[in-house]
């Protein structure tokens, strides 16, 4: 039996979703967190005993689908013929829910309704008349609190047993052509007005809408375009620092230690088995997915604090003051969310692209978001930091706001690339109540993505340094590479190639050149691969590096500069995320041209900001320009040259569109 | 009256106009107005509004403006709108 939840955005049907199945969907405080369908078993003691699936789906306002994750609700409650449909409505906004509500009631599948966020009304002293509403809708209603499980089982147990029966409709549509839009705007202005006599009758509210509050105050001081950017750079400055300098790297260190004795513990007991064995068990194995997983209390305190401000409902804030911004590059205030939801995993980011109405703006919006560092990438950067410059805090902010600059200028070159000739994009965005951020789901969230991080390390990590490991220590004919000969291994010889094409970039040795490679798997796998190729395992204690000094075992292992190193850097935080990401990129991009175009831009945008930052950053220090400068300015002019000549013959498409426009309009004023 | 408006190079029913509609950039803060038109040149766009509860005779609050965005309160929601949707709402 499937049970399906439909309701307007932000009603809180992931949350009643995660409460009857025990699952940790994402939820957030603002309409469009849930961008496909979800199914899960719900717990036996909702569901007593029946076999019952829970199906989530994206929030929409009504049966006609206005953003593609719309367009998955009206669609699945239309074909996929549930047993029942749960309908979320926001009881703080029953005139607008109901809207939706009897739609759904003219399909014929029993509905029950969930008065959610019920709380909310009490405080606010509105009170709804249940019984009458129920009455009226034709459908059994109950008021229920997600966020504190109550009501729950009234509304999943009525679905269960009214499962499989029909439903007869408060309001039927009359018989029109659907084609004909003035008299389906007329229907539905009836069917307004039905729900609006419906609120009338049950809904008595003590403070209206309309009522100027303290957080009104508050959002038009966030929406504020000076004040408002100001303090959203303040907040993620706190989130960084947090998470990056503060309590993060305290409990890092803690963990290493920890790490540190199990690997000792681990070589003990291989003291008297085969060098080799000892070496990929102690050194490949714990020591590489130690480096990784010594890096998680950064990572999952970043985590936690991203969490809170999606709980409170900042976010929209944060669209609304930063969209006419983003619009001036050629992107949306929505696609802020990706960008920010992208500094903890690229995937969601992406799939969070599909509350973007405009298709070019949805696409360019999955393209740039990765450019911001996801957490996978907080590894390389805390590595890099560490080693290269004493753990200096700005190597971490510059990684930030570096990724930011990157996604306006390449928003602005896919403008240009695109020839997009101003076409209206409207903004709007609602604006949920405040509300107390939730401890207690935080921390649920972060321990949801500690586990995730942890079996990511456990397994694609694990496995890929296990075979770096076993690559490096034998060479093609599968024998054991002898000391000194590293350079005949399977690893150096598949890498050399690569690395020959890095040497403008002030990195070319075939390890740097592997880690890359591996990085795309997975971006941990760079600091995991660097710990294996270069047998350092224990690099990550900060205080102990700091306390050799600047010229430190990493450094000098690694045999770089610290400008090669910062472009070392920059090239892994900026060239395409891993694989997975791009798969996510190719399902919401729906384009092979523009999969291709992201893949290219990113590996471009990669490539070039570490050749400007190692060439010049060597000119300022050593007073001459580095290895190489001369093939690496012609590798990006031929990019340049290619994105040129791209961009002209879109532009030239374009124009051709355009005019067969205005020929058809105005006669011969194009010709 | 209406030979002064004519001299001016304006009819009676533009100078009411002026007066009785106007953008939601152009109308008070905190007031409570009744939607007269709609036109974002957008068919989709305007049935989303419409969906909102955003709809020619229905109440609309201005809760706080800027030069070019504002807050409304629609129904019982509140959203943040852009200018182009601030200027295509008349009231």
């Amino acid at each position: 039996m499937r049970i399906a939840f439909a309701g307007n955005p932000n009603s809180g049907k992931t949350t009643m979703y995660n409460a009857l199945t025990g699952r940790s969907e994402k939820v957030g405080n603002w309409g469009g967190v849930t961008v496909g369908t979800k199914e899960f078993k719900i717990k036996d003691e909702y569901a007593g005993g029946k076999d019952v699936t829970a199906v989530d789906l994206p929030g929409a306002y009504s049966m006609s689908p206005f953003t593609p994750e719309e367009g998955i609700t009206s669609e699945y409650v239309r074909t996929a013929n549930p047993d029942a449909i749960i309908n979320i409505v926001d009881a703080t906004n029953l005139s607008r829910s109901l809207f939706f509500t009897t739609q759904l009631l003219e399909l014929g599948i029993p509905v029950v309704v969930a008065l959610n966020k019920s709380d909310i009304n009490e405080k606010e002293g509105t009170e709804i008349d249940v019984a009458k509403l129920s009455e009226k809708l034709k459908c059994p209603v109950f008021e229920t609190t997600s966020t504190e499980g109550k009501g729950l089982s009234d509304v999943i147990g009525k679905a269960i047993s009214l499962a499989g029966s029909s439903q007869d409709a408060p309001y039927i549509q009359a018989d029109i052509n659907l084609h004909d839009k003035a008299a389906v705007d007329a229907e539905d202005r009836k069917r307004y007005s039905f729900v609006n006599d419906i609120v009338a009758a049950v809904e008595k509210r003590k403070q209206l809408s309309s009522e100027t509050t303290g957080s009104d105050k508050a959002d038009a001081i966030l929406t504020n375009p000076v004040a408002g950017i100001i303090i959203f750079a303040a907040v993620m400055y706190c989130v960084f620092w947090i998470s990056q300098t503060a309590l993060g790297p305290a409990i890092a260190d803690w963990l290493v230690g920890w790490i540190e004795t199990f690997q000792e513990w681990v070589a003990g007991q291989l003291e008297n088995s085969p060098a080799i064995v000892s070496t990929i068990l102690a050194d490949g194995i714990v020591g590489g997915v130690g480096a990784v997983v010594g890096f998680l209390p950064l990572v999952v305190v970043m985590y936690f604090l991203i969490a809170l401000l999606e709980d409170c409902g900042y976010m929209t804030r944060v669209s609304a003051v930063m969209d006419p911004i983003f619009k001036r590059v050629g992107l949306s205030g929505k696609s802020v969310i990706p960008v920010v939801i992208g500094t903890g995993c690229g995937i969601p980011a992406i799939m969070a692209c599909r509350t973007i109405r405009d298709e070019r703006e949805r696409r360019a919006t999955s393209m740039l978001a990765t450019f911001i560092p996801c957490g996978a990438k907080i590894p390389v950067i805390a590595l890099f930091a560490g080693a290269f410059f004493a753990g200096a805090g700005w190597v971490s902010t510059i990684s930030y706001f570096l990724g930011l600059a990157l996604i306006f200028l390449g928003a602005l070159l896919i403008k240009w690339i695109t020839g997009y000739k101003y076409r209206k994009s409207f903004f709007i965005m609602e604006l949920p109540k405040w509300k107390m951020p939730s401890l207690k789901f935080a921390f649920k969230s972060m321990m949801e993505r500690a586990r995730a991080y942890i079996i990511k390390a456990a397994t694609i990590i694990l496995v890929c340094n296990l075979v770096v490991q076993l690559m490096q220590t034998y060479n093609w004919q599968f024998q054991i590479v002898e000391e000194g000969a590293e350079n005949t291994s399977i690893l150096a010889s598949i890498a050399t190639p690569f690395a020959f094409l890095l040497i403008p970039l002030g990195f070319g040795a075939w390890q740097l050149a592997a880690a890359a490679i591996t990085g795309f798997i997975a971006k941990e796998n760079v600091v995991g691969t660097l710990a294996v190729v270069y047998g350092l395992t224990a690099f990550i204690d900060v205080d102990e590096l700091e306390m050799t000094g600047g010229a430190n075992t990493v450094a000098a292992t690694m045999g770089m500069t610290a400008v090669a190193a910062l472009a070392y850097l920059f090239f892994n935080l900026y060239t395409p995320p891993c694989f997975a990401a791009i798969g996510a990129m190719n399902s919401e991009m729906q384009s092979k041209g523009w999969l291709w175009g992201a893949i290219g831009l990113q590996l471009g945008t990669g490539y070039t900001v570490a050749f400007l930052v190692y060439q010049t950053g060597t000119l300022m220090t050593e007073g001459h320009l580095g290895t190489g400068f001369l093939p690496g300015l012609i590798a990006v002019l031929c990019m340049a040259a290619a994105v040129y000549f791209i961009g002209k013959k879109t532009r030239a498409h374009f124009d051709e569109q355009y005019e067969l426009h205005r020929k058809d309009g105005k006669q011969g004023a194009a010709a | 009256m209406q030979a002064e408006l004519t001299l001016k190079g304006i009819t009676k029913e533009e100078a009411l106009e002026v007066k009785d509609r106007m953008t939601l950039l152009e109308a008070e803060t905190g007031k409570t107005y009744t939607v007269k038109e709609i036109n974002t040149d957008d068919d989709d766009m305007n049935s989303f509004l419409f969906r909102l509860g955003c709809y020619e005779g229905e109440p609309i609050t201005l809760v706080s403006k800027k030069k070019n965005s504002c807050i409304v309160v629609i129904k019982d929601g509140r959203y943040n709108l852009d200018e182009l949707l601030s200027e295509a709402i008349i009231v």
